[in-house]
């Protein structure tokens, strides 16, 4: 079809979008970018950028097709599904495939905003600092979206509210326990069957494993259940995509922290 | 007795949505009024079925079903009559992308002024130990600071500021949206189309200085198209608040 998925490191959204395209089985090109250097701000041949630049996600992989910008990866996992004709990642049932939009959803609003705040602080606020002004500056001139571009000045300053980082903190720990309670009737999956939710819990959950151990231990279903995960096929030929040796430290501002507290 | 129930406020914003979409796949439901003023929503029997305590709720048989805009996908999905999406995968994309954008960066701004100019003022005369105590059984803990701020008045300047600003460019977004198709996202009205209806209905009376006849007259020629439909008559019938009045005053501007 003559699309390009433009990505960053195989962690968070850019994980899920590629794994899932491996799933599906759809040959569509990948081209590998630099988020952190703000390169998916300048992709060339955008006639239409509205997803790109008003997409909720922060930097999150994006798909062109026809010159119109794709974004969100839990969409474009769906895409990649129904242009497929059904390639196993949504749940046939209606109120199973319910219950997935409703843990992606609810994913995406709590765990990946938190995640984001943690992981850029860990992993992408020194380099960002490291930059000069006027480096910056021009980094900061082609992202279109105000709110993006004040979580990018927030992070190349050192801004951070502490309590914004003890409230993540407790997010990927509710998260977490969520994630292990749901597996705990011995389900190898999510949802039961293999679904988009298991890849992009995985993608927002990897990096945190480091950062937030004290969230992951004593979690014997969540442990089996990344075990299983990276055990697929799919989630190796994503992982393969990585040009850095830990693609699970590669962070980049993401989704907004919920504006109402 | 109907196989499915909706526990719903006004027809407007998220309650509007299933609302809606059952009623324009010909779905009969019965309707249990849940005044969000009163803060029925926060009461033991509805935090048994929602325990997150957000409006609204369907129950189908023995199934409950949270999440407004998912809670549509489900009515498209689960019974007959028309389809609300669209069959092309981009075009399904598309709708998702714009319920999203709506749900969680446009919706939540106008809610701050709608909740600032409706909700904070209607509530503000009760009893302030009652509302303590209301609040108090909220859930959700951005929940209860959005309720303390409402009716309070408290949202901030800064807050309020950059709520107008999002509104100011969601609307001009989906003014330019609306001219590259007669719905949202695809030619055909789909979810997308009843998820923004719901929050954009009464958009030129509410913000007259953003939408109207003259600045954005593709959003009109789509209310109107809206409008239209013989099922947003029945459910707007259904308001029980100034909110749903609106809607004749809004015919007479189309």
């Amino acid at each position: 079809m003559g699309a390009i998925l433009y990505h960053g490191q195989p962690n968070g959204p850019s994980f899920s979008v590629l794994a899932a395209l491996a799933e599906s089985g759809l040959a569509i090109e990948t081209r590998s970018i630099d988020l952190l250097a703000g390169e998916r701000h300048t992709i060339p041949g955008l006639a239409e950028p509205l997803a790109r630049d008003m997409g909720l996600e922060g930097e999150g992989p994006v798909l062109v097709a026809d010159g119109e910008a794709m974004t969100d990866a839990v969409f474009l996992a769906q895409y990649f599904d129904e242009a497929a004709g059904g390639c196993g990642l949504q749940p046939a049932d209606p109120y199973a495939h319910w219950e997935m939009m409703m843990w992606c959803r609810q994913l995406t609003e709590r765990l990946a905003p938190a995640a984001a705040c943690l992981g850029t602080l860990a992993h992408a606020q020194p380099a960002l600092a490291a930059l000069g002004g006027d480096a910056f500056a021009a980094l900061a001139a082609n992202i279109a979206s105000e709110d993006l571009r004040a979580r990018w000045q927030d992070l190349h300053d050192g801004a951070f509210d502490t309590a914004k980082l003890a409230d993540s903190k407790a997010k990927v720990a509710q998260f977490a326990q969520r994630t292990e309670d749901r597996l705990a009737d011995g389900r190898d999956w999510l949802m039961g069957d293999f679904s988009i939710a298991d890849f992009e819990t995985y993608g927002w959950m990897a990096g945190m494993r480091a950062l937030e151990p004290e969230a992951f231990a004593g979690k014997p279903h969540l442990t089996a259940w990344f075990a299983r995960i990276e055990a697929r096929p799919a989630t190796q030929a994503a992982l393969a995509h990585a040009t850095v040796a830990d693609p699970s430290a590669a962070w980049a501002p993401g989704p907004e922290i919920n504006r109402w507290g | 007795m109907a196989d499915i129930a909706l526990y719903h406020w006004e027809p407007n914003a998220n309650s509007g949505k299933p609302m809606l979409a059952l009623a324009e796949k010909g779905v009969a439901w019965d309707s249990h009024y849940t005044d969000l003023l009163n803060f029925d929503q926060h009461k033991p029997a509805y935090l048994a079925m929602n325990p997150q305590g957000t409006i609204p709720v369907m129950t189908h048989g023995d199934l409950v079903l949270t999440e407004s805009t998912a809670m549509m996908e489900y009515v498209d999905e689960a019974f007959a009559g028309p389809e609300l999406m669209p069959a092309d995968p981009r075009d399904r994309w598309r709708v998702r992308w714009w319920m999203k954008f709506m749900d969680q960066w446009l919706g939540p701004s106008f809610s701050m002024i709608g909740w600032s100019m409706f909700v904070g003022p209607s509530v503000r005369q009760k009893d302030p130990a009652e509302l303590e105590a209301a609040i108090e059984r909220i859930p959700l803990p951005e929940r209860r600071v959005a309720w303390r701020k409402a009716i309070s008045g408290s949202f901030s300047p800064e807050e309020m500021a950059e709520s107008r600003r999002r509104v100011a460019q969601g609307v001009a977004l989906l003014e330019e949206e609306l001219g590259k198709r007669p719905y949202v996202g695809s030619n055909q009205y789909t979810l997308a189309d009843i998820n923004i209806f719901n929050s954009t209905y009464s958009l030129p009376l509410g913000q007259p200085d953003l939408a109207g006849p003259d600045k954005t007259p593709n959003i009109m020629a789509w209310l109107k198209r809206c409008y239209d439909r013989p099922a947003v008559a029945e459910v707007w019938a259904m308001g029980r608040t100034d909110l749903a009045k609106r809607v004749s005053a809004m015919m007479e501007l189309l």
